[in-house]
Formats: C-alpha cells, structure tokens, sequence
C-alpha cells in the first residue's frame, strides 16, 4: 500500500486488492494499519510521478484520439468521436484500448457512453462497459450516490432523504432537489445522465507559440529540411520578439507521411531567440542521434513549437562582463547539446568539513554559476592548499611532538624536508556517519620547510584516543 | 597539579546543543580532578539544580542518584535508572572529593543584538537574584520558550555578577570590552578555547592582545557542551535536530572535531602552555563565587495573617474556632489531644503561615462555591481537617500526623489539593491577583524525550525515511519501556542489524531522558514572601494568561522551597453538578461532608460491582474485585482503591487478603522468633488489613518494626521509593530489609514478598492517607448513583470528557438504574443535559441536552434555549427567532430533535435542508418572513429502525431507539449465537459464542492477557485472550467493532463471569449492513488502549495522575 503524510500522521494513500480485503482503507493511519497487520509493506506515494506516469499513458493513448484528457488522479478520458471506425466499431476499440493497456501492465476499467461524466461515472461506480447512443439516463440511474462526487455532506443528505441511485433523483422533481443541493451536484448529475453536454480539456499543453509548413509533395532532402526549420524559427522569433521574450526550449515536429511522427527538443541555457543559435543547437542535436531521423517516404509536415519561454528584453551588448557570460553560457549550452547534459560538468562548493569532499563536480544544467564559495577570513593565510592529492600522500614522519604536534621532518618521495615552521593542528574527525569510511580523525598541519615550500600534511589517527601508531599523508600543496 | 575548573560547561538544558545530563557533567569533572564547575545553560537555569543535587548525593553517598527518565505523557510516569558508572566508582574516593569540589550556577546569556554570548556568574545571593531578574526580563519578552536579550539589559546593573565573555569566531571589539569592563568592573573575564582550528596560538595572542589595554585577564575554558568526546554523534545529531536537517546536509553547522568534552587539567595545562596564567583564572573565578543554591531559603508569604496577629496565634485561633462548628456537639476529647499535639508541632517547625496559605485557598473555594478537597499525606492531620481542608474525620478514623510532619524530616509539608476541573482556572487566578505574579509561579515540567519522540526525531536527522521511523516508533505496546529491544525492532519487520537502523536505535536509545525543553505543570505553585523573580527565572506558558518558573518540581523538592498542588478533579466537578441538580430538582441540599455515611443501600450496589461512573472503583478491574472484597463500610473502600495496584499485585497481598476477609484463611500475624521480640509486634502495624501489609506506611513500618531499620535508613527507604533525590536505589534495601526479617525468624518468602511490594509501591504507591482522601470521594459518588441516579447520569454526562466510559454506557447504565431518559429535542434541551420533573415529588427524567451532538457548539444550544418561550412550531420560524445558521439547523435534524414538530429525522432533514446557510441580517429579517414558500408533500420513503439507530449513534454517540445489536439478533440466533445476558447466566466451563459491539481493549500488567469488553442489547461481557493467541487474531481483535467470540466460561465463587477465548472474528460488515447510509460510530471506551495509545497500558491516565500524586510527594 502507498502511504502519505497528512494531518500529522502516516496515513494510508491507496491500498492494494489484498489490503483492502483484509479491511484496510485509505484514511487510516499507517501506525493503525501495522497493529492490525504487522508485516503489511508500506511504501511512500509518489503522486507527482503517479501523474507523471499517466500524462505518459495519456501520450500514449494518441493513437486512439487526439482528444485525451485527466480525469482526476487517475483516470484518463477519450474523446472518441468519429474514430471508432479504424477499430471495428466501439467494442473494438474499447477492447484494444483495455488489451494495449494490459499489456503496459495496468488494469483497466472502462467504460463507453455519450457523455464525459457518465462515462467517468460508469467505469468508477457501474459495470456497463458500453451505454448504447441516447441510453445514458438510463444506464446511470443505477450508479450509487457517491458516483455524483458531491462531497461527504452532500452524499450523507442525499442517504438521510432515502435516496440509493442516481435514479432515484432524477425521478424527484428537479426544483425541490434544487432547493437543497448545489448547484454542482445538480450539474454533475445533468452531466452523468446525459442532459447536459460537455467538452473535454484536451491534455498536450499549447505551446507559447508555433510554426507550421505543410508541403504538397513529401520532402526528404536533409538541405530542404534545415531550410524550412530555419524559417520556422524565424517565424517563430519575430513572434518572440513582438512579445518581448526569448525561448528556453524548442521543439521540432518532423511528421512523416506514413503517419509516424517524430519531436526533437532542445533548451538553451538562457532565453534566446537568435535563429542560428537555435539552429545550430538543433543541428548538433541531430548529428548526435544514437537513432536519426528517417525520411521514410518524406515528410508532409513540420512544426516548431517554443514550449518555455521567459522575458528577454533587447540587451545592451556593450557591456563586457554580460557578453563574456552569455559566451560561457552558450558554450555550455552548445555542449550539452553536444555531449549530452550528464557529460558537462561544472565544480560546485559543498557543505563539508572532509576537505576531499568540500568540492564536487555536477552536471553544468543544474547549476548556474551562482554558488558561494568561502572566502578566508582578511588576514589570514589561506586554509586550504591549491593543490591537493587524490589519494593523499603517505609520507615518512621519523619524529613529530607528543601527542598532537606538527613533525620536526619529514620524508616525501625519498626527499626529507626539515620543517622550520608550523601551524596547528586543524583537527576534522570522521563523518561517523557515513558507512565504510575513514573512521580516524586527522590534525591537519600547514608547515613550511627549510626551502620555503608550504606543505599540508596530516597526522591519521588520535594518539592514545584512536590509535598507538598514528600515519601521516601529505594532503596538498600550497603555492 | 594544575588548578583548573571549567567555567562554561553546557549541559542537555542548553536543549538540543548540550548532550550531557548535569549529572554526567558534574560527575566526570569531579573525576577528573577538578576544582569545581560551572554550570551554564543558553539563557536559563533550569538545569542546575539538578546538578545541585547530584553534588549532594556524591558527598553523602559517594554515588551519583537515580535518574528520572519520562515514560509518559501523564504525570508520574517515569521510572528510575542507576547511573551507569554506579558500579565502577570507588564510593569513599568519590565523597572526599566531593567535598572539595565546588559548585557554581550561572548562565549563558545569548543576545538578540548579536553580543558574543556572555557567561555570567553570581558573585553573591544578589547577583543570583540580577540573573533571575534579567532572564525573567528576557523571557517575558519573548513568546513562549524564547528569551529575548539584549547587551544593555546586562550592563544596565551588572552589579555583584562575575562575566566571561565568550568571543565569537572574530575578535571582541574594543568598544564592548570598554563597556563591559566598565559594566563589571574586576568582574570580567575573556574566554579562550584552544577550538583545533590551526590557528589556536595565534588567535590566543590575539585575544590576549585586544584584552590587555582593559586590564581583562584571559580565562581558559574549552567551551564544553558534553562530558566525553563519545558523544559526539549524539550532540551531531541534536544539532541537526535543532536545524531541522538530515546529518549528510547539515555540514559545517556540526562541530568538526569532538573536541568540545572536559578535559583534564593537565591537558588544560598543555594547550594553555602559551598562557598559564589563564587556566589559574578559571580557578580564581571559582573561588570568588560565594553562593549557592542552598542560599535559596524559603519563606511563607504574609499575607493570609491579618495586621496585629502572630502567624502562629490566628491559625490556633481558626483551628479551635472551626473545630467547635465541625463539632457542634463539642469537640471529641480524641480530636482535642491531636490539634493540641499538631499545633505545636507546627509551633515548633514554624510551619503556621504555610497552613494559613492553604486555608486561605480552601476559603476562597468555598466562598466561590468551588468543591475542593485535599489528597495525599495531610489527610494525617486533624488541623487540616477542622479547616476544611480535608475530608477524613480523625474522630472516626486513625490519623498519624507523623506521617505528614515530622521534626528528623527537615521538609517542608505539602499539601496537595484537588478542585473542580473547570473551575481550578479561577482558583489559580486568585493565587495570581492575591500574590502577584512576580511572587507566584506554576512549576515547569520538563519534556523529555521519550522512545517515540526519540526514534522519530533522530530518524529524521539520519535521513530513514518517514515509513522506517514510523515502524520503529509505531511498535504497538512496550513502546514506553525505556528500551527499544532488537526483538522489537526485528518484529516491526526491520533487521536491527542493519547499521543505519541499530544506529537510530542506539542514538535514540542514549537521547532518551533529555530534556527537550520546559512546560508548564499541572498546577504546582511557588509562593514566595518576597520576590520570586529574584529566586528563579520567569516565563510565559504557552497558555494564556500564565507564567511558569524554570524549576520543575524535582527541583522545587531538592531546594525544600514550599509549594502548593492546585489540582483539577474531574469528580469535584462531578459531584458538584449533582448537589446542584439535587437542590434544584429534588429539593435536597448537601454538602461533601454531610453525605449520609454507611448507608447499607449504596454498599449493597457495590457489592454487586454495580459502579458504573463512580470514582476510582470504576474500572473493570474494581468491577470484578467489589464482588470479592465486598465492601460494607468506608475503611473496606479504603481498602479496594488500594488494593488494585501494583504494589499489592507484585507482592502476592491480594489473594491472601482476600481469603482472610472471606474467612477463608484464620488471620495470623507473621511474627519473629521468640528470642528476637514479643510475637506482636506486628499487630499494631497490620491489624487493620486482617495481618496482610497493602499500604505503603504499612511496608515502611515492616522495615522499621520487622527488619530493624533505623530511622535514617528507613527515611532512605521512603526517599528511594519516592523523590528523585533518593540516595542509592532500591535494591540497596533489599538486602538489608530481606535478611533483616529473616534473621530475626520471620518467613523468608514473606519478606521477600513484602519487599517486591515495596518495589511495587516505588512505582506506583498508595499510601494509606491517599487512599482514604479517594475512598471518600468514591463512597459519595456511589451513594449519589444509588439514590440520586438521574442526577449522577445527568452531572457526569455534563462533566465529560471524564472516567471510563462513553456517554451510551453512562445513559444505559441510568436507564438500567430505573431513570427515565428521554431524547435530545429542539423543544425541551438546553445545552447541558438537564432533569425534568413532571409532578412535584415524581422522580425526576433525564433530558439529553445538545452538547449531546457531535460539533453542536454552545452558544447554539443557548440561542435555542433562551428564545424558546413556549415552544417551537415550525422549522423556518424557529430558525428567524434563533439567528442560528443552517449548520446548526442540519446537525439538530440529523440528531432526530425535531420529534415535537412532528418531524422525524428524514422529513426533518429534508425541510431543513432548504433553510438558508447563515439566518438573514436583522434588517432583512421581516421581509424573509415569506421566503421559502410551501412545497409539495416530498413523500420520502420511511426511514428503518436500524437506520435511526445508527444515525442516532452517529449525531449523539448514543440510541436510545435500541441497539444496533437487537436488530441482528435474529441472525445470530440462527448462527447460535448467544446475548451477553445468556453468556453471564452460563454454566461454568460451558463452550459457547457471543457476540457484541467492542468497548474497551486492554493488555494490563505484564502484557500476558488481553481484556476486552463486549456489549449487546442485554448487557456486557468480558472476554480474555491469552498473548500467546494474539498473533492469531490480531486483525479481529484490532478490528473488530462488532466481534464474535468463541470460549469457555469461567465462573468464580463470588459469580464474577469471564469468557475464556479461543477463537475471535470480526463482524463489522453487518454492522454496516444495519444502515447502508454509513458506517456505524460506536465509540470505545475512554479506556480501551488501542483507540487511545497515548495511555499507557494498563493505567487509566486518571489513575495514573492520583498514583503519582503520592509518588512525588511523601
């Protein structure tokens, strides 16, 4: 069963055919649910990726209708109007919609008649899989009363009164239910049996705004393509520039005449409308394809749509310090689009006393070069070395003083230096935390030797505390 | 030997940044040589007395005391832990250091202005007093919980402090070293920690540098916030806590080393080589404190002796003269001779203005017609009783004032004392307006972390997710325990060797008992003569209109200041209400004391454990015991409050008794052998429980009389069993107290059984005195539910939430006393539930009142009333005359209250429905007068009984339309199912099935049964499944509202019937079937431990608070 955080307390958010025969429901806090069945496995909801995952199924179901739409957190609605006839008439489709599904691993409740709502209603509540045309006041007068979703205390009314189906109210007469309920239940039950009409919302989210070119006789000439995208983008950025914004992501629409469709997205890393910038991200993109476009028999359409879009307003460009960071951000930009954004790293400062750990390298997209790194205090000598090992060093320590001073000398690489000055120890102990790990703490010492050379080096290990024979590395170097 | 003390030591009071108890700090600095230290938590005090008190055990035993750790939320909740080191210590070592070593108490403000944090000291008495003053001025500043500081309420008198001036990361400037060495003159120190940064010399010389122009001596310190660089992960994991962030996120805000523990002074003396001098002034700081906390003597307010009289002459002066109106007849000789003997007791301890502080309250109560009642050891004292402060009569019943005031006890007396529960509010605001709230303060409670709030918090600080913490906190059962077993951990389907996991279970295991921060307590007052603010920091409760002090009341003890308990009783309020409905309705006026005593009547209903409702014999354990113990007179109640507890149970002292009292078994008294003393010396202690001990004096006499202990051993006996300051732990005594009896020729086996009582009694006890005080209070509610019973029903039913049971079981249990019960109605209710008396002299009728209905509120129910000049005709125009909204109209409907308009709840609901939300505004209420106008009849089908009756069950939580049971019971006769009523009237060892709607379930003691009680339509059964069953029917037995169990009867000699179970199913479904409107809300029991788990198992949190109140304080 899936599990969710609310008022204060573990709740159950959905609960499995099993769970739910054993008398587990949602609701109940998952502290409850475990003294009645201690071994019940829990796991926490995802309902972001829940919507994710049925906006992808809603993708899918392109191929019955291009009209799709959510209906609440998990159901999906099809406007199938006038494309039954590919299927085999309604049975067929409503069959090769339930078999594709299964085979994506869902189950499937669906149900077919002429309203949105009553269709809703009858794969939620009912067991009629298809309401013949003009037969849904009929077909729904048998739904329970939570079929209207009318809320706990509009439901519990409705049962005080007497009522059990649907029916039951649509026999009442209309103005004395009016009197009582509201106005949505009185229309969401117009809706179920078929009284009113309703349209769908379909789901693809309309682009900002979007280019079109149909050709009369397919194209497949790779020239001819680059062409008409580069005029779909100047289309698209005079529609850019009239609104004062610049696009964060494009995508091309290569449609094929055998009906396969192909998109191809790219973002940039600021708002951009420069054509070339956009086109040359595309065409990198597209050199880069693990699979590439196939031609086919040519394509009879393209499309450019810009999916995100942000404020651009006509910049100064005389100012050096912008121009040198557009030009970092369109080199990083060019190089996702080259390498992909996994491959384009960027150092980040973390939040660490480890000092191996105080840098890490991340992918460039997820940052965007605004990160503090610490600053040494005015005065003081810098803490931390240019240079450091990885792994440190081991070096030979002949004497250091007892128990926590820095070494008198030192070998490194066959060489002993003599150390003339110290400072510390910086004491860091082990992120006990952290499984596997280093377990001993270090006293990190800055030294410089009879040459001048400034070394950081550190003692493994609390003498007497942790260890009778502490090691010593040498870490980094400082200039 | 270098002379060191480490001045800025943070214990677990600094919450979530200290992460050693006082009591750790003090120990491992005295063990490690030590001059002394000083304990300083972030703006508060409220940890230091008890290091205070650790200091005090280690001088006079040489060990550290018990810890107190929390296991509950209710009062008295705890159990006691030895310190670990216990065993390891060298005890005569540890008191001659002890009494070298030195204590002081400070604490270290931490400024809202950005002023580095400053610990400060008290050079004397006054500055302790500029402390208190200046955290109270910070605290009331703040919201509750916050203390609100800023530089120039320290400089502003800085007089008689001793400072040290905690630099943060940068240096001081010079501009607050100027004001602040010209604050404190002399006074001001610079605190240098060697931090392992890289940079210790360097910023030393700086330090000492910027402070050498100002003449500020530098002071070394290591700035420790635990006592042994192994808690480390502890204090990472409090700060992450205290963030609000996981341990891998929490980075540099978690210290870099573990470095900031004691340490030696020879270590000191190392890092320090640069600067010797500074770690000799942490030692020169020491010696310049003169003060401590012993300084802190209590004195009695002034105020309740009126001008021209001596304290002690006017409470002689009120005793005798209330005396002679409690006995109007002339005061009996044996009452003469004791106020004689207690009065001068109280001469001589100079106790009279703390006896006079009481009565003045008790006074206040009684003018205001608030029924009070004292509780506890006073109930020893016959001055308390002619004040009225309590109800035993030392003329019927033996009194020892020993027990409450003794001269070797050198403490002051308490007296704790019980009010009605919605009224102590007034009583703790006329202690505010007569004292002021500079010199009266409710002690605080300490909220600790206990296993749930541990696992939980420490689960998020290493990141389990929510799911993992929740099995781990979530264990059902046993989660009080202090430990959180493997077992456990393995059965909530977790591998405790998974190392993230045994490491949250470790790390909450040792979190466990730290204060996490401070409350207000239940209503403890300190009174102070002069200011209390100068004694102890004041702050703002959370609740309106309250302040508390930093102490709690372990503290308060180990100071000896003088405190009162004004404590809320759900009963008083009880009982109240009924004397009200009795001189309203019933013509009959009574006070508590003039209850007709030992009436055979009101006996005979115990009995038969018929005690539904009253006081302290309620439970099903009492029930079932009444039949047993059958009490005839006041002594015998005394008996059985007591006698279901833990210390009687864990010694084997119930059945004994029991048989004696059936006359079952001669009495005999143990006694020694014949050379160690006369054979009855035990008569004089146990002679009035037939020769078995049951009350805790009783156990302590054993000790004295039986195992020869002196008198200061038996006082470290009494102290172990109760205090947190108790010196050793129990089983210190035990030894002693076993070997001590047996040598002297008593049975082996019943001195080991009187000491488990004694352990008994050290977790839960019940003193004699105690018991007698509730007794009382149990016969007067009996005796009203016997003779009164509509007014008992109607008085406990407006005092809910209260006791066991539901309303539907307090309503049944009145109709089945013959009383006359009628339904919640729009024409006849008020608010609260009200008596009808139909002709003068009729017994009167029960009216349910609206409070009846679930989200009815108040001032509804008083609308309706008011307006109501005859009666209500129709629903629109009841509505306009009201001004009460729709929703009210709805719920009244729902809950069938229209029967007198001739509407029953469908057509009700329906008519209502068209009412609008809110009634129109004043100025449109005529013009609405013909708004809805007239509708065709709707014709609604007929709504079924069994639909009423859970939608009866559903509004008001109770039917009086039927049982939901009585409509299947057509069904489960034909499955051969019987009624509760058949099951009670069953053979003994009879297999049979029944069925019934669940009401309580309870896995007490040892956790080896569970109980559970069933009701039907005839009455009420209760079943036992055995733990090793459970597992088997766990889903039926966590389930079921409505549930069939199969087994055997047993029945006792005394007809007390058990079901023995064997087989359990959950029925549920036809209890949905009744209605498909919706589920049927039956309510368990206030007692049932699975509907309510924040109760402790076992106890109601009721008998919990009155165990305590003995716990804490004799």
């Amino acid at each position: 069963m899936l599990t969710q955080k609310s008022a204060n307390a573990v709740r159950l958010a959905a609960v499995s055919r099993i769970a739910a025969s054993m008398g587990l429901a949602p609701g109940l806090t998952l502290a409850d649910a475990r003294a009645r069945i201690p071994n019940l496995i829990a796991a926490e909801a995802a309902p972001d990726s829940d919507s994710h995952m049925l906006s992808r199924l809603a993708t899918w179901c392109d191929r019955f209708t291009p009209l799709v739409a959510m209906d609440g957190h998990d159901g999906l609605l099809l406007d199938v109007t006038g494309c039954v006839g590919l299927f085999g008439g309604e049975a067929g489709l409503r069959n090769a919609t339930i078999m594709g599904m299964k085979r994506l691993g869902f189950s499937v409740k669906a149900s077919l008649a002429g309203t949105p709502d009553a269709a809703s209603a009858l794969a939620r509540f009912g067991s009629t899989a298809i309401v013949p045309e003009g037969d849904d006041a009929r077909a729904t007068s048998g739904l329970p009363l939570v079929a209207l979703m009318a809320g706990e205390e509009a439901t519990r009314a409705l049962r005080r009164a007497g009522f059990r189906t649907l029916g039951d109210l649509t026999k009442r007469s209309p103005a004395a239910l009016r009197a009582r309920f509201d106005a949505a239940l009185m229309r969401r039950l117009r809706r179920i049996s078929g009284e009113e009409e309703t349209r769908l919302t379909p789901l693809r989210p309309e682009p900002v705004c979007r280019a079109t070119r149909r050709f009369a006789e397919p194209l497949s000439d790779a020239g001819a393509l680059e062409a008409i995208l580069k005029a779909l983008l100047e289309s698209a950025a005079t529609d850019l520039e009239r609104r004062g914004e610049g696009g964060l992501g494009f995508e091309a629409g290569f449609f094929r005449a055998d009906g396969d469709v192909r998109r191809l997205a790219v973002e940039t890393g600021r708002p951009s409308r420069d054509t070339a910038l956009v086109l040359k991200l595309f065409a990198e993109r597209m050199s880069a394809l693990a699979d590439p476009i196939d031609p086919g028999f040519g394509f009879d359409a393209m499309t450019l749509s810009v999916l995100r879009t942000a404020p651009l307003n006509p910049a100064q460009s005389d100012l050096m310090r912008r121009q040198r960071e557009s030009g970092l951000a369109d080199l990083v930009d060019r190089l996702i689009a080259r390498f992909g954004p996994d491959r384009v790293q960027r150092f980040v400062p973390e939040d660490t006393h480890m000092p191996e750990r105080a840098v890490q390298s991340v992918p460039a997209v997820m940052t965007r070069g605004r990160e503090t790194w610490p600053s040494p205090e005015p005065g003081e000598p810098p803490a931390r070395p240019l240079h450091m090992f990885d792994p440190p060093q081991p070096i030979d320590v002949p004497v250091a003083q007892f128990p926590d001073g820095p070494p008198g000398r030192f070998r490194w690489r066959r060489v002993m230096h003599d150390v003339t000055a110290a400072e510390g120890p910086e004491r860091i102990a082990p992120e006990w935390w952290r499984v596997g790990e280093e377990t001993l703490t270090r006293d990190y010492f800055r030294v410089e030797d009879s040459t001048g050379r400034r070394f950081w080096i550190y003692r493994r290990g609390l003498y007497g505390r942790e260890t009778r024979e502490p090691v010593w590395y040498l870490h980094g170097l400082f200039a | 030997m270098t002379r060191f003390a480490e001045m800025a030591a943070a214990t677990n009071y600094s919450f979530l940044r200290g992460a050693s108890s006082p009591q750790d700090m003090v120990l491992t600095s005295l063990l490690l040589g030590h001059e002394g230290i000083g304990i300083a938590d972030r703006n508060t005090v409220s940890g230091v007395v008890r290091a205070y008190a650790t200091l005090c055990d280690l001088r006079e035993e040489g060990l550290p005391g018990q810890e107190k750790i929390r296991e509950g939320g209710s009062p008295g909740e705890y159990r006691w832990q030895a310190h670990p080191a216990e065993e390891v210590l060298d005890a005569g070592a540890v008191k001659a250091a002890a009494m070298k070593f030195k204590l002081a108490v400070g604490t270290r403000f931490v400024f809202a202005d950005g002023t580095p944090d400053i610990v400060a000291y008290p050079e004397n008495r006054q500055g302790w007093a500029r402390i208190c003053r200046l955290l109270t001025q910070g605290n009331l500043r703040g919201k509750k919980g916050a203390c609100i500081l800023r530089l120039g309420d320290l400089t502003a008198d800085a007089s008689h402090l001793l400072l040290i001036l905690m630099p943060s990361a940068s240096l001081p400037s010079r501009a607050l070293l100027a004001e602040l060495s010209e604050a404190a003159p002399g006074a001001l120190w610079l605190g240098v920690r060697m931090a392992r940064n890289g940079r210790d010399r360097r910023r030393l010389a700086a330090l000492a540098r910027v402070a050498a122009p100002f003449r500020v001596p530098l002071l070394a310190t290591n700035d420790a916030l635990y006592a042994e660089p192994g808690a480390r992960d502890l204090q990472d994991v409090m700060t992450c806590i205290r963030e609000g962030a996981t341990i891998t996120e929490a980075g540099r805000r978690l210290e870099a080393n573990a470095e900031r523990h004691l340490l030696k002074p020879s270590e000191m003396a190392r890092l320090f080589a640069d600067a010797p001098h500074a770690v000799d002034e942490s030692a020169d700081l020491l010696a310049r404190i003169d003060f401590s906390l012993e300084q802190l003597k209590y004195e009695y307010p002034d105020e309740p002796v009126p001008p021209g009289w001596e304290a002690q002459a006017w409470l002689e002066k009120l005793t005798w003269d209330c005396a002679r109106m409690r006995y109007p007849d002339g005061i009996p000789g044996k009452v003469v001779g004791l106020l004689e003997q207690e009065l001068a007791l109280i001469k001589e301890l100079q106790y009279a203005r703390y006896f006079l502080t009481i009565y003045d309250l008790v006074r206040f109560a009684a003018n205001e017609r608030i029924l009070c009642q004292g509780r506890g050891s006073a109930a020893n004292s016959a001055v308390c009783y002619v004040l009225g402060i309590t109800a035993i009569d030392p003329s019927t019943h033996e009194v020892l004032f020993a027990r409450f005031i003794s001269t070797e006890r050198k403490e002051p007396p308490d007296i704790d004392v019980d009010f009605e529960h919605e009224r102590r509010e007034e009583v703790i605001q006329h202690i505010y307006g007569k004292y002021g709230r500079h010199r009266a303060g409710i002690a605080a409670t300490v909220i600790s972390y206990r296993p749930r709030s541990a696992i939980r918090d420490v689960g998020k600080a290493l990141g389990l997710s929510d799911d993992v913490t929740a099995r781990i906190a979530g264990l059902q059962w046993g989660s009080w325990g202090g430990d959180i077993p493997s077992a456990q951990v393995a059965q909530a389907g977790l591998d405790p060797e998974n190392p993230m996991i045994a490491r949250a279970v470790e790390l909450a295991r040792r979190l466990m008992g730290f204060p996490r921060h401070l409350s207000q307590h239940v209503g403890g007052f300190v009174l102070a003569r002069g200011r209390l603010d100068e004694m102890v920091p004041i702050g703002n409760a959370a609740m309106d209109k309250r302040t508390f002090i930093e102490w709690n009341k372990d503290d308060i003890d180990a100071l000896g200041l003088m405190k009162v308990d004004v404590l809320a009783l759900g009963m008083l309020t009880c009982i109240r209400k009924a004397f009200d409905l009795m001189a309203q309705h019933e013509d009959r006026s009574l006070q508590l004391y003039d209850v007709p005593q030992d009436d055979t009547a009101t006996y005979d209903m115990l009995c038969k454990g018929d005690s539904i409702g009253v006081f302290q014999v309620e439970s099903r354990a009492q029930i079932n015991m009444l039949p047993r113990l059958k009490p005839r007179a006041l002594y015998d109640l005394v008996v059985q409050v007591a006698i279901v507890r833990p210390g009687p149970i864990q010694g084997n002292m119930v059945h004994p008794y029991l048989k004696r009292r059936s006359g079952e078994e001669s009495v005999v008294y143990p006694a020694p052998a014949p050379e160690h003393g006369p054979a009855d010396e035990l008569h004089q202690v146990l002679g009035k429980t037939m020769g078995v001990p049951l009350f805790q004096e009783q156990a302590m006499r054993l000790a004295i009389v039986a195992a020869k202990f002196t008198d200061a051993e038996a006082n470290g006996l009494r102290r172990a069993m109760a205090t947190f300051r108790n010196v050793g732990t129990i089983h210190r005594f035990e030894r002693k107290f076993v070997e001590g009896m047996a040598s002297r020729g008593y049975d082996r086996e019943f001195a080991e059984r009187c000491f488990e009582q004694i352990k008994g009694f050290g977790s839960y006890g019940f003193p004699e005195s105690h018991a007698a005080s509730f007794a009382q209070l149990a016969y007067v509610s009996s005796w009203i539910k016997c003779h009164h019973p509509a007014a008992f029903a109607c008085a406990l039913l407006n005092s809910q939430p209260m006791g066991f049971y539901a309303p539907a079981q307090i309503v049944r249990d009145a109709i089945e006393h013959g009383v006359l019960v009628r339904p919640v109605d729009v024409n006849a209710s008020c608010w609260d539930n009200t008596l009808e008396v139909d002709a003068p002299g009729a017994k009167p009728a029960l009216r349910l009142g609206f409070r009846q209905i679930d989200g009815f509120s108040e001032s509804w129910g008083a609308k309706i009333a008011e307006t109501r000049e005859v009666s209500y005709h129709e629903i629109e125009r009841m509505q306009r005359l009201t001004g009460i909204p729709g929703r009210a109209m709805r719920l009244l409907a729902d809950a069938d209250a229209f029967r007198s308009l001739q509407l029953d709840r469908r057509e009700a609901l329906w008519a209502v429905r068209r009412l609008p939300d809110d009634a129109a505004l004043p100025l449109f209420a005529s013009s609405a007068a013909q708004e809805l106008g007239e509708e065709e009849d709707a014709h609604l089908p007929t709504m079924a009984l069994g639909e009423h009756i859970v939608a009866d069950y559903q509004m008001t939580r109770l039917s009086l339309k039927g049982h939901p049971m009585q409509l299947l019971r057509a069904r489960l006769k034909a499955e051969r199912i019987l009624s509760c009523a058949e099951v009670n009237d069953a053979k003994d060892g009879t297999r049979v099935r029944v069925a019934g709607l669940v009401l309580v379930r309870q896995r007490p003691g040892n956790g080896n049964a569970i109980f559970m009680t069933l009701e039907d339509e005839s009455g009420v059964v209760n079943a036992l499944l055995w733990a090793r069953q459970f597992e088997q029917f766990r889903r039926a037995v966590m389930m079921a509202r409505l549930m069939v169990v199969t087994g055997r009867i047993q029945r006792s000699k005394e007809n007390v019937v058990h079901l023995m179970a064997e087989h359990i199913e959950e029925r549920n479904e036809a209890l949905d079937g009744l209605s498909d409107a919706h589920r049927t809300a039956i309510e368990l029991t206030r007692a049932d431990e699975f509907a309510h788990p924040q109760i402790p198992r076992g106890r109601h949190p009721r008998d919990a608070r009155v165990v305590v109140k003995s716990r804490d304080f004799h």
